[in-house]
């Protein structure tokens, strides 16, 4: 059932998520950027906002994730997991970013499932805000995962004037509205009309843009990009590692022991497979060691056939970071559309 | 968790950043799309830059040496023992003196300064990268009389010509390279001048290759396709030049091949132009003239004295301008005035109380080969300086060694004191750029044990020798740089122009420029037909910030671990040209000594030419003596 | 759920040198339901933590056959594995694993199996040598062909000595370069092709060495009328987390800790970089 709450009615409902734990939102940092931040009270949500560049999957998979505890005595060492058991909800979340963790999710169930991610991921709701507004950067359009959404999320929020839609869509949605039903009634026929017009105008926003995934995709899967395009394009990427680090489906890591007053907690900490050392083997041999080899494995993992038949999507979600944060002009985009044309900088 | 703004501690760009914390600690770095200088972007060691502060080897207690080793003490028993042996050493009639840090705030320089200056009564203040730097910063002074006119790195973008003597600067300022590489995209001209076809090299439309030590000819040559008759109307002069007749007459005999000629009319045509400079290549004298000849060319040709067009030296650590600045030199007062300047010593005097030396101090390589006691402040001598592990023994042999530091460093192991200091993520404090842009450095953990923020122990140490004010918070320290430091006037109260802070140091009034052209010397001979040369200016590998971080550390690890030895690099045709196979070794005789390495091949580099990295010079320490570029016979071994 | 990177605590029992840079490690669970619930297959690997150090994948060198001993042969290269190096008998590590595929024992019943190592390759062939002599009679011939850079470098050398005894093994041992006293064979493993009776069409062979050497050995194998999915070897990558996750040893859309470490020829071809 598709529900509606008031408009005033949502700070009320924020004050009751509050209570029940940590609620993490879009919310105007103190240097003007929009940034995830944990919020104490509902005033400080904002409703206009542009998508915040630091990805939320920091909160299921933390860029730097304890992991286990080892503790010395003497010779004998005793080992305990570190569980996070916070139970989180995710306010405003784009659609993309929605798109992202589901992504995250479905990576680590995959056997052996990791259930040190599982854990913080169970415990998360995602209450996300369709984009009504699509965002300039973005591209959501081309890889099924927004404006609107029609799965993925926990609760969906659509602002439609007066009011906002509340579309359940799992069990976590069903608590996170339960927790003062009073707030929630039944949609109305003109509500979700409003929605559908909103979502084709949202749509509609992308024009007749088209994106060349999957051509980019035969010639990935293939073999038949010429190296050298590979080697002409790496020579525009500054090997930042940025376009992995905000990327939401990203989700490479190294794992290090961090020493604290005589114990060591395992961490594992986001990596780059941009970066020259993240295949460097303790012999000096690195199977990826010209960028261009890097470049084209971070495309073949977001862009190929064989990756799309394994995870049923590519692995973006078109939320356009990587052009903001890009040290080079190797973004998504950018390159997809070379691929496409077998041409760079023509 | 929390989310803090801060600047970034590496390279001198001066991007910001939020450091993420949760529970106290550090946990990982968030970009943001409204600094000014980042705008969104961050270079792997900016992503990278919450790690070393989580995982680094802490100092977290004062240590003092008690009987031959290095014993925790308290703040007061350490302070106390600093206090009493440097009192000792300058009433026995000792040289003292003290290293600042281009990795410490403008505070903490600024008061490193005044505890020399006013608390030792002496001129013995440098910092160690300020020996690599200084010939370029000389060269432009040359020309400019000051810091040459900078541009913004965003005004990079729109140049219509970009002229780069390249050290590597992908490699060196990837947030540089990116507004050079915007600017490239967009159409414009990138010129290299450089002995190696590096990234940007490549994505030059003209790379000019030089032989090592020889940038200064090619500059040559563009002035003299600029300024020869027959090369139509190309300079500009709107502000007064002395010189120009000289100039005119020193490049009569350069040669201009076709490439200098379009380079020139490139840069001679556009509106808006950018001239980088690395202190990378050459020899000091070398350095100090090709950055002259830069400046002169900028000059002529009109980019010194439009809004949009400038030269901005790459300084690699992030203080770097800030420490000189701060007159953390031998010769330099704060705001950069030449100790000899009347006015600005009576300017210090009144404002610190004290009467203030005024013989030139000693420059950081012969200030630690000879002072009796010395404080060093977040550096290691022994990575930054040209003379690499030499300095670790020299440091060795003096009576009493004191350093400030966040991090365990070697220096840190062998000294006599060892006070713990917060780092960059623990402290507040200023930082300026490169481009001048002073901005602010926020707490975000509190400093590991009882490590307290550097500003607060310089500022005791002045106090104990009777040079202090008392500072509630660096904003005071602040305000007392804005006094001696006429650039930095009302820097506590200037308004922003960002969201983030920053502030504009005042560009000096400039009345006219002084023009020169290098004429460069040969630098072979029959006997040594080979060049080898120290490659780039800086090991970012051996420094804390990067050395603890687990994620940057790895290629510099691999590569110390692989190459015990070190390695020299050296194009294919050579290396067949000996008969030495790769990973073997060649013996290298310069006038110096001789030193024997293997050899690695590198494929962008010219015949003759040899490149040792930064940070394997000491294994060819006997062949390049005190020089940085130098003649060498190349044999099997 | 497993918490897949909760490693289990063993302790050495015995640690002994095979070559000067070289050593092979006996290790046991200390919690003995651990211990018990510890099954793996030749070809498998272990992620080993020195506490401290971090994890670092290695092969396991012992046999299911011999369920007492869990052993691992490392070489000295780096941080982890001279920490490890200096390990005491009774010292701790963590174990996680076994990870990977393994070799298909069931798949090489009845067949004659060529083993083909190259230095310290031969630590996850000694797992399938030993888990084979041990089942002698469910395989046909067993040769091994066994080289490295010097003599000094040659591992497991009472077991070779053993296995050149046995009637039932052909062994054949060359090196690199002859030291003084040395009167076997000089030059690389491929030479000793010529010396042995091969049946391609019968024969398994398994072959694990430096990349140089395997594909060498490749070469000759196959044109030796080898199939493709008869020349079996194992892939090293920097395996971190042994799940794949961590994307560390990924190769196209394959992961080497996870879909290997053990291909066959046709497979690692298919392999796209």
């Amino acid at each position: 059932m598709v529900f509606a709450i008031q408009r005033p009615g949502m700070a009320k409902w924020l004050e009751k998520l509050l209570e029940g734990g940590e609620v993490i939102a879009p919310v105007r940092g103190p240097c003007g950027d929009v940034v995830f931040s944990t919020i104490r009270s509902p005033a400080q949500v904002i409703w206009d906002f542009g998508n915040p560049l630091h990805p939320p999957k920091r909160f299921v998979l933390p860029q730097t994730d304890p992991l286990v505890t080892i503790k010395r005595n003497g010779h004998r060492h005793e080992v305990e997991p570190i569980y996070d058991d916070a139970r989180r909800i995710l306010f405003n979340v784009r659609s993309c970013d929605v798109k992202g963790i589901a992504f995250l999710t479905r990576m680590h169930e995959m056997e052996p499932a990791d259930a040190s991610y599982l854990r913080r991921a169970n415990r998360l709701t995602v209450i996300s805000l369709a984009c009504t507004t699509p965002c300039p950067p973005g591209f959501c359009v081309c890889t099924d995962s927004g404006p609107f959404l029609s799965d993925g999320y926990d609760i969906q929020l659509t602002d439609v004037g007066k009011s906002y839609l509340v579309e359940v869509g799992s069990e976590k949605g069903e608590a996170a509205i339960s927790v003062v039903p009073s707030l929630f009634r039944k949609a109305t026929e003109s509500e979700l009309l409003k929605r559908k017009k909103l979502e084709t105008a949202a749509r509609s926003h992308f024009g007749q843009e088209t994106c060349h995934f999957a051509s980019a995709m035969r010639r990935i899967s293939t073999g038949r990009v010429q190296d050298s395009l590979w080697d002409k394009m790496s020579d525009w990427c500054l090997e930042c590692g940025g376009c992995n680090l905000i990327c939401p489906t990203c989700y490479c890591f190294s794992v290090k022991d961090l020493r604290r007053d005589g114990t060591w907690i395992r961490c594992r900490m986001w990596d780059s497979c941009q970066y020259a050392a993240f295949t460097l083997e303790a012999s000096g041999h690195n199977p990826r060691e010209h960028r261009k080899e890097r470049m084209k494995r971070r495309f073949f993992h977001k862009v190929s056939a064989q990756y799309y038949t394994r995870d049923s999507t590519v692995g973006c979600v078109g939320c356009g970071r990587c052009i903001k944060v890009c040290l080079g002009t190797t973004d998504m985009p950018a390159v997809v559309a070379a691929i496409r044309k077998g041409k760079w900088h023509e | 968790m929390s989310t803090v703004p801060t600047t970034c501690p590496f390279c001198a760009c001066g991007c910001g950043f939020y450091l993420l914390a949760n529970k106290g600690e550090l946990v990982g770095v968030a970009p943001s799309e409204t600094h000014p200088v980042s705008l969104g972007r961050l270079c792997a060691r900016g992503w990278g830059a919450h790690e070393a502060a989580l995982w680094g080897d802490r100092l977290r207690q004062p240590l003092i040496n008690r009987h031959g080793n290095l014993e925790t003490a308290s703040w007061v028993e350490a302070l106390d023992d600093v206090t009493r042996r440097f009192r000792d050493l300058i009433a026995a009639g000792k040289s003292v003196g003290v290293l600042g840090s281009p990795r410490a705030s403008n505070e903490e320089n600024y008061l490193a300064g005044k505890l020399a200056r006013a608390g030792f009564q002496t001129n013995n203040v440098d910092f160690c990268f300020h020996s690599i730097c200084r010939p370029l910063f000389a060269g432009l002074e040359d020309v400019c009389g000051d810091y040459a006119p900078s541009i913004s790195l965003n005004d990079i973008e729109a140049s219509e010509t970009i002229l780069l003597i390249e050290g590597d600067l992908a490699q060196t300022h990837p947030r540089a390279a990116f507004s050079v590489m915007k600017a490239v995209e967009a159409g414009a001209h990138l010129v290299t001048i450089g002995y190696s076809r590096t990234q940007m090299a490549r994505l030059s439309s003209l790379h000019l290759q030089t032989t090592p030590g020889n940038e200064g000819e090619v500059i040559d040559g563009l002035l003299a396709a600029v300024l020869r008759p027959g090369g139509g109307d190309r300079t500009s002069l709107a502000i007064p030049c002395e010189g120009y007749d000289a100039l005119l007459r020193n490049v009569e005999a350069v040669k201009i091949t076709e490439e200098m000629r379009q380079a020139a009319d490139w840069i001679a045509h556009a509106t808006r132009a950018t001239f980088l400079m690395a202190p990378t290549s050459g020899y000091g004298d070398q350095t100090r003239n090709a950055a002259a000849a830069l400046a002169t060319l900028a000059a002529v040709t009109g980019h010194l004295d439009r809004p949009d067009s400038g030269l901005l030296p790459l300084l690699a650590r992030s203080n770097v301008r800030g420490a000189c600045d701060m007159g953390v030199a031998p010769d330099r007062l704060p705001g950069h005035q030449p100790l000899c300047d009347q006015r600005a010593q009576q300017r210090l005097q009144d404002l610190w109380g004290k009467k203030l030396p005024s013989t030139r101090g000693l420059e950081a390589e012969s200030l630690l080969q000879s002072v009796s006691g010395l404080i060093v402040l977040a550096d290691d001598p022994s990575a930054v300086l040209p003379m690499g592990g030499r300095a670790l023994a020299a440091l060795g042999k003096i009576e009493f060694l004191v350093v400030l530091d966040a991090f365990v460093t070697p220096p840190s192991r062998i000294a006599h004191a060892v006070l713990p200091i917060a780092c960059f993520a623990e402290t507040e404090g200023t930082l300026t750029n490169m481009e001048g842009r002073v901005q602010s450095l926020q707490v975000a953990t509190q400093p590991p044990g009882e490590a307290r923020p550097g500003w607060q122990v310089l500022a005791e140490l002045c106090a104990r020798f009777d040079a202090g004010v008392s500072y509630n918070s660096t904003t005071d320290v602040l305000r007392e740089i804005a006094q001696a430091a006429p650039r930095y006037a009302r820097m506590e109260q200037r308004a922003s122009d960002d969201e983030w802070g920053g502030r504009w140091v005042k560009d000096p009034d400039r009345g006219k420029f002084k023009l020169y052209a290098t004429g460069a010397a040969a630098l072979t001979s029959a006997e040594r037909p080979h060049v080898l040369v120290r490659d780039g200016a800086f090991d970012w590998g051996r420094d804390p910030l990067v050395s603890f971080s687990p994620t940057l550390s790895r290629d510099s690890q691999s590569q110390q671990k692989l190459f015990p030895n070190g390695f020299v690099e050296i194009c294919k045709q050579d290396a067949d040209g000996l008969g030495v196979p790769v990973g073997r070794q060649v013996k290298l005789t310069s006038v110096h000594g001789n030193a024997v390495v293997p050899i690695r091949l590198r494929a962008d580099l010219k015949p003759g030419v040899l490149l040792v990295p930064y940070a394997f010079r000491d294994h060819v320490a006997n062949v390049l003596g005190t020089d940085s570029v130098t003649a060498v016979k190349v044999e099997q071994a | 759920m497993n918490d897949v990177f909760l490693p289990d605590i063993a302790t050495l029992v015995k640690a002994w040198d095979e070559t000067p840079d070289t050593k092979t490690f006996a290790w046991r669970f200390r919690d003995l339901k651990g211990g018990k619930d510890f099954h793996f297959l030749p070809g498998q690997f272990l992620e080993l933590s020195v506490f401290g150090y971090g994890e670092a994948p290695f092969c396991i060198a012992s046999s299911p056959t011999r369920p007492d001993a869990l052993e691992t042969t490392v070489r000295r290269t780096g941080q982890l594995t001279d920490a490890l190096h200096r390990l005491g008998n009774g010292d701790e590590v963590g174990i996680r694993g076994p990870f990977g595929n393994g070799f298909d024992a069931e798949a090489a019943r009845g067949k004659d199996l060529l083993f083909v190592g190259g230095g310290i390759g031969l630590a996850p062939l000694r797992s399938l040598i030993w888990n084979a002599l041990d089942e002698r009679d469910r395989f046909g011939k067993v040769t091994i062909l066994y080289g490295a850079r010097t003599p000094s470098d040659l591992v497991y050398r009472h077991e070779l000595k053993e296995w050149e005894e046995r009637s039932d093994v052909e062994l054949l041992i060359t090196v690199d370069w002859a030291a003084p006293g040395w009167t076997g064979n000089v030059g690389v493993v491929p030479v000793l092709f010529e010396k042995v009776t091969l049946h391609p069409e019968s024969t398994l062979a398994y072959v694990c060495g430096p990349p140089i050497m395997i594909r060498f050995v490749v070469r000759d194998l196959l044109a030796r009328g080898f199939k493709e999915e008869a020349v079996i070897s194992t892939l090293e990558r920097m395996m971190q987390c042994g799940i794949g996750k961590c994307n560390h040893c990924a190769i196209g859309h394959r992961y080497v800790c996870r879909d290997g470490p053990v291909f066959n020829y046709s497979q690692i071809r298919e392999l796209v970089e």
